[in-house]
This record gives C-alpha cells, structure tokens and sequence, in this order.
C-alpha cells in the first residue's frame, strides 16, 4: 500500500510540475516529457510489470490534460514502460551512463511512437521535421534530466519497498 | 504493484493494459466532450487548477528567468533594437520590479474591461503540458459563467489583441486553445486595404493568413500592416469573434502565390510571459 500511495503521489508531482514548472522551460520551443522520464526510470529500476503500469498510469494521467482522445499517452507509456524494462536485462554495463543513454534512446522513440500514433488518428498536423525535432530535443532535455531525478526517483521507489521480515 | 511476477503474467498484463488503452481511445473518439472520460478527465482538471495554481505562483520568478534564457536568441535581436531606445527612456525609468509589472498588466486589463465591460478577468495557472498543442488554462471556469469558444484577450485601453478561445470547461478551470495553436482558425482583415482571408495558426513560426484576394495592395516593406479580426453573420450564424481584436502585424508577404496571395503574422501577444487574460463573452450574445 504504501508502494502505490508513494508511485501514486510520484505520477501527481509529476503531473504537476510538467504543466506548470516544465511547460515554461522551453528548449527551441520543445518542453522535456517528465511522465516519459518517470516511466523510463521506474521501467529500469523496477522491470516490465512495473514498467507497464506505472507507464499506463502516466499516460493516462497526462492524457487528462490535453486537448485530444485520450488514451494516446497511455498507450505509448505502457509499451515504453514494458519495452524499457524487457531491455534492462540485456544491460551489462555498471557505467552511470547508461540510465542517460537509456533515457535520450527510450524518450525519442517514445515520442516518435507518440506521434505516429497521433497522425494515424488525424490529431498530428505538424510536419515531419517539426516531429524529428521534437522527438529529439525532448530526448536531449530529459537525458539532461536524468542525473538530477533518477537518484530521488529512485531512493522514493526504494524507500517505499515492503520490508522482508526473517523468522529465526 | 504486480512487480515480481512471470514473463507470462506479464504478458498478459501488457497485452490487457493495451487492450485497455486501445478501449479507452475508442470511447473518447466516439464520445466526444460528452462521454464518461471527458466527465472524468475534467474532473481531474478540476481537482488539480488549485495546485496548479499554488505552484505556478510559488515557481513563476523562477520559471520567467528559465523563459528568459532560453529565449535569449530573440531578446538578443531585441535587445538590439531596443539600445537605440534607451537614452531616450533611460529617464523615465526609475525602478522596474516583478510587483510594479504585474501591476500595469492589471491596470491594463482593467482598461480593458471598460471597452468589454461584460468581460471576465482570468489568472493564467498553466501551460499545456504537450509539446504538440498550445493551450494554456485559467482560473475561472463555469462557475464564473465561462462557456466554450468565448473569445479571450488581452490588451491595454489601446486595443485588445487576440490570446485564443475557450476549449473546455470545469468548474473551477478552463483551457483556452492559443491563437498560435495548430487547429486553431480566426478571419482576419488586413488593416491597410481591408482585405480578408484565413488566419491559422503555426505552432513556434508566425501565423498565416490565406485566401487573400491575388489584387491585394500591400504597403511598402517596412511599413507595418497590422491584422485584426472580421465579425460577420449569415443568417443565425455569427462569426466567434468580436470585429478589430488585433491578431498581429505582417512579417513577411508571400505575392507570388496563386491564386491568392498570402502573409505570415507576427502574433501581438507574447505568449510566454503572459499572465492575466479577459474572457469575453460570446458574439451572438451567450456565454457571460
């Protein structure tokens, strides 16, 4: 219980700080996607179960705020969320690069699916470089990001794991 | 949270979760504004417009100064234009502060409301959240008798100029679609010669305006030409907005194109630092 009450308050925060706070830290006019770094990070750390909900709560979350059908985000999320946390066991490295690399990689592709996703439903009207550009700024900015959430997200998740009791 | 379960289970729960996902798109396609996810999104909206607002008012020093830099391209440009300017203003400017800014915006908005008196003033409390959609939500919503596709504007006893229109509508909030809003479409009409053709909006770029008649006289470069909205009516059906709103001036004129000639636009407002709105009412008369 306390897991979910501490992924939930996450997701809200979260939710929050994108539309307020990040909605106004522009980069070349593209915002860093803090629900996608959220469900990156959870995804790595926690694996695909995990990965899946916690991308499906996300999107829908995010879904609730923007001006088309929704379900798009959580779509995206989910299949992100699980595909970020399949990959992990193929992650070898101890570098703490990779949680960056991982990031800048799962974000952009994220965001593609997004918008591919959006123009088969007729609600992308942008170009196709507009699109390249957005994919690839907001891997930039959350890679940024990274280093900065990924120990709090991280040191939260942890924190909020039920303690194994040991009976002698 | 199913954390640790087997590659089956997980499977399945992706495959259930998705298929859930695919659901919930369906229904709100088909449903529209009027469907049980519309209902419950706005809810949503409703329970968070109070701490949106709370944190957008804690963090707003912080996040202008974020805007600040991140808009250093085009303040440089400006910062330019504007050095020509400074021994002149240098004596008028005494103290410029947060408090005294937000107070002339107020002021204005309160001229403002002498010309539309059936206005309703409106605190801006976030942005979209989505890099592919250009909305903004404010701070009042049914409650204070704000209904859909109200006009909204800013603007000084000079003028109003042209924010958006009102999209949805919760109790408490509503989100109004930005005029630099891809979907979004205003009639404008060309100050100098009257023309009129179809504004639209562009996202980052400047505004376009189309279907402008190919014989439009266009003055001099260098001469600015302002924009402003066309109100007509056919019958019981009325354009959305109120007639001379300004939407922006002409940055560039595209002549060579046929049949008709076309424009891009340079919005009047700066919607980055833009805090206080006026929602007017609709113009057949509903709304406030």
């Amino acid at each position: 219980m306390r897991r979910v009450i501490a992924i939930i308050a996450i997701i809200v925060t979260a939710v929050l700080l994108q539309s307020t706070v990040f909605s106004q830290l522009q980069l070349l006019g593209v915002r860093p996607e803090l629900l996608y770094l959220v469900t990156i990070l959870i995804a790595l750390n926690e694996g695909p179960s995990e990965g899946a909900i916690v991308g499906f709560t996300c999107g829908l979350a995010q879904d609730m705020f923007l001006d088309q059908p929704m379900g798009i985000t959580a779509l995206t999320l989910t299949l992100l969320g699980y595909a970020v946390g399949m990959a992990r066991q193929y992650i070898v490295s101890p570098s703490p690069l990779v949680p960056t690399i991982v990031v800048a990689v799962a974000t952009a592709l994220g965001v593609g699916f997004y918008e591919i996703v959006t123009y088969l439903l007729g609600q992308f009207d942008a170009g196709f470089t507009y699109a390249v550009k957005v994919a690839l700024l907001t891997a930039a900015y959350n890679a940024v990001l990274t280093p900065i959430l990924s120990p709090l997200l991280r040191r939260i998740v942890e924190g909020s794991r039920p303690r194994r009791v040991v009976r002698l | 949270m199913a954390a640790r379960s087997g590659p089956r289970n997980t499977r399945l729960l992706v495959v259930g979760l998705v298929v859930l996902s695919l659901t919930i798109i369906t229904v709100d396609y088909r449903e529209g504004d009027s469907g049980p996810l519309a209902a419950m999104g706005r809810s949503a909206r409703t329970f968070m417009a109070p701490l949106q607002e709370a944190v957008t008012n804690a963090t707003r020093p912080v996040g202008n100064f974020f805007s600040g830099v991140a808009h250093l391209p085009s303040l440089a440009q400006e910062n330019t234009d504007l050095k020509a300017q400074v021994a002149d203003l240098q004596a008028r400017i005494d103290a410029t502060s947060q408090i005294e800014l937000q107070n002339q915006e107020l002021l204005d908005l309160l001229n403002l409301k002498r010309i539309y008196p059936t206005g309703i003033p409106a605190v801006v409390i976030a942005k979209s959240p989505s890099n592919f959609s250009s909305s903004m939500t404010i701070d009042v919503g049914s409650d204070a008798g704000i209904k859909e596709n109200q006009p909204v504007v800013t603007g000084s006893q000079d003028g109003a100029r042209l924010v958006g229109i009102v999209a949805s509508v919760t109790t408490n909030s509503a989100d109004v679609r930005l005029l630099i809003d891809q979907s979004f479409n205003v009639a404008g009409k060309l100050a100098s010669s009257g023309a009129i053709g179809l504004v639209q909006g562009n996202g980052d770029q400047d505004l376009t305006m189309q279907d402008i008649p190919a014989t439009t006289k266009f003055p001099p470069s260098g001469t600015p030409e302002s924009v402003f909205t066309v109100s007509y009516h056919v019958g019981d059906q009325h354009g959305r907005f109120p007639p001379n709103i300004l939407i922006g001036t002409v940055s560039k004129v595209y002549e060579g194109v046929q049949p008709d000639a076309q424009v891009s636009i340079s919005p009047a407002v700066d919607f980055s630092s833009l805090e206080t709105v006026l929602v007017l009412p609709t113009v057949d008369g509903s709304g406030s």
